[in-house]
């Protein structure tokens, strides 16, 4: 029986610690080519504004509907329990705070982000990788249609704009429960409501949650798109690729989520 | 008529050509359509509307009497279908060149010499050269060449 020696051992964990590298340095090009391509005017010829639209429309329109009354039904249970919580210890003053810092800076960004890395994140990982083993990229590169331009960056940009629209929806939603919650259908809390709002809103918290919302954009096709790139050429690689794209995603939002706490508070 | 040996001299061929290449290896875009896939090319290329480019595609289409398998998609066409879907991808921009490779992979069920002939003397207006790459023991089929 042979037995791995140590030195096999440490260049073994040697490799895999540079493939890692090698992994998030592939994220971060791919990313950073993103952020470019989409600031670029030139990229939006008339065959990648239909895939931007395509992608806008199955990311986020095609769901509004559930999504607004799922994150309506989502909001209004936590802004009830808070409220209610609030209340019974006697620091109702502080229900309508603490319920849309928690809800609107945190939660709902994240959670609309996991919302779309399940719904689309999957199925733009498992388009392109199928796309890649099965050859079509290389196929459009020789049909003189430049891949990167058509189907990836308009995937990258639709799903970002997907994500900004649905936190800014779920968001809009929850300001109006909060609302309907501390004051009923009454207008006489609006100076009050709009004295909070300024509070937590103040320009540092509104940079840190635009940033928040765009790398959850980026995170939820960038991670998928890389890692089906990344698979090699075989079917049996595909299920690999998806997976190994949607736990990184996964991750990789936590990160940004925590990363986004720690910027503030500490 | 371009004769390789094997499959190295083949790629090395290929490598070499600046041609639109129709090959086994190239294959259509699966979630467009035979007209999606060859307007692509033009609006990506000229900037070209869809409308416009959709409707160049389907005049290339209607030369070369398949209309009707214009809206199908890849995994719903027979191989004369693809075949004819790849040539008018390859044909969209004007080519002076037309490589196509071992037409019996693309045309499997096919008398795929006859084919060959009848189809692209329906669009010999549109490139300066078609050059077949194929191996030497189907040599006896391009007899009529």
């Amino acid at each position: 029986m042979a037995y791995e020696q140590p030195s096999d051992l440490v260049s073994r964990a040697g490799r895999s610690l540079l493939n890692w590298f090698a992994s998030w340095r592939s994220v971060f090009r791919f990313a950073g080519v993103a952020i470019v391509e989409a600031l670029t005017p030139s990229v939006y010829n008339s065959a990648t504004r239909s895939v931007v639209f395509k992608q806008i429309y199955f990311t986020a329109w095609q769901i509004l509907p559930r999504f607004s009354l799922f994150s309506a039904l989502f909001s209004f249970v936590l802004i009830a329990i808070v409220v209610d919580t609030a209340r019974s210890f006697g620091l109702a003053g502080y229900a309508l705070e603490v319920t849309i810092r928690m809800l609107v800076l945190e939660m709902l960004p994240l959670m609309t982000a996991l919302f779309v890395a399940l719904r689309s994140g999957a199925a733009t990982g498992t388009e392109v990788v199928l796309m890649h083993i099965h050859n079509e990229i290389r196929a459009m590169e020789e049909a003189g249609v430049d891949p990167l331009r058509f189907e990836l960056i308009p995937r990258v940009i639709g799903g970002t704009i997907s994500v900004l629209a649905l936190t800014a929806v779920s968001s809009a939603l929850a300001l109006a429960l909060a609302y309907l919650a501390m004051y009923g259908f009454h207008l006489w809390g609006l100076d009050e409501f709009t004295r909070v709002m300024a509070n937590i809103f103040d320009p540092v918290s509104i940079v840190v949650l635009w940033a928040k919302i765009l790398a959850f954009g980026l995170a939820v096709t960038v991670i998928p798109i890389t890692e089906a790139l990344a698979a090699p050429q075989k079917l049996f690689f595909a299920p690999i690729a998806v997976l190994r794209g949607m736990v990184r995603l996964f991750f990789v939002l936590m990160l940004i989520e925590v990363l986004s706490l720690a910027l503030k508070y500490i | 008529m371009k004769w390789v040996t094997d499959p190295d001299a083949r790629r090395t061929l290929l490598a070499e050509q600046a041609g639109a290449l129709i090959s086994d290896d190239l294959p259509l875009r699966a979630n467009l359509s035979v007209l999606e896939n060859a307007a692509v090319v033009l609006q990506y290329r000229r900037n070209q509307d869809y409308d416009s480019a959709a409707d160049e595609a389907w005049t290339l289409l209607s030369r070369l009497e398949r209309t009707d398998c214009a809206f199908k998609r890849d995994p719903d066409l027979d191989t004369e279908e693809r075949f004819i879907a790849k040539l008018t991808r390859a044909l969209i921009l004007p080519q002076p060149i037309i490589l196509i490779e071992r037409p019996g992979l693309l045309l499997p069920d096919t008398a795929y010499p006859a084919f060959l002939d009848a189809t692209l003397a329906r669009v010999e207006d549109m490139y300066e050269q078609c050059w077949i790459v194929d191996y030497p023991w189907n040599e006896p089929l391009y007899a009529h060449r």
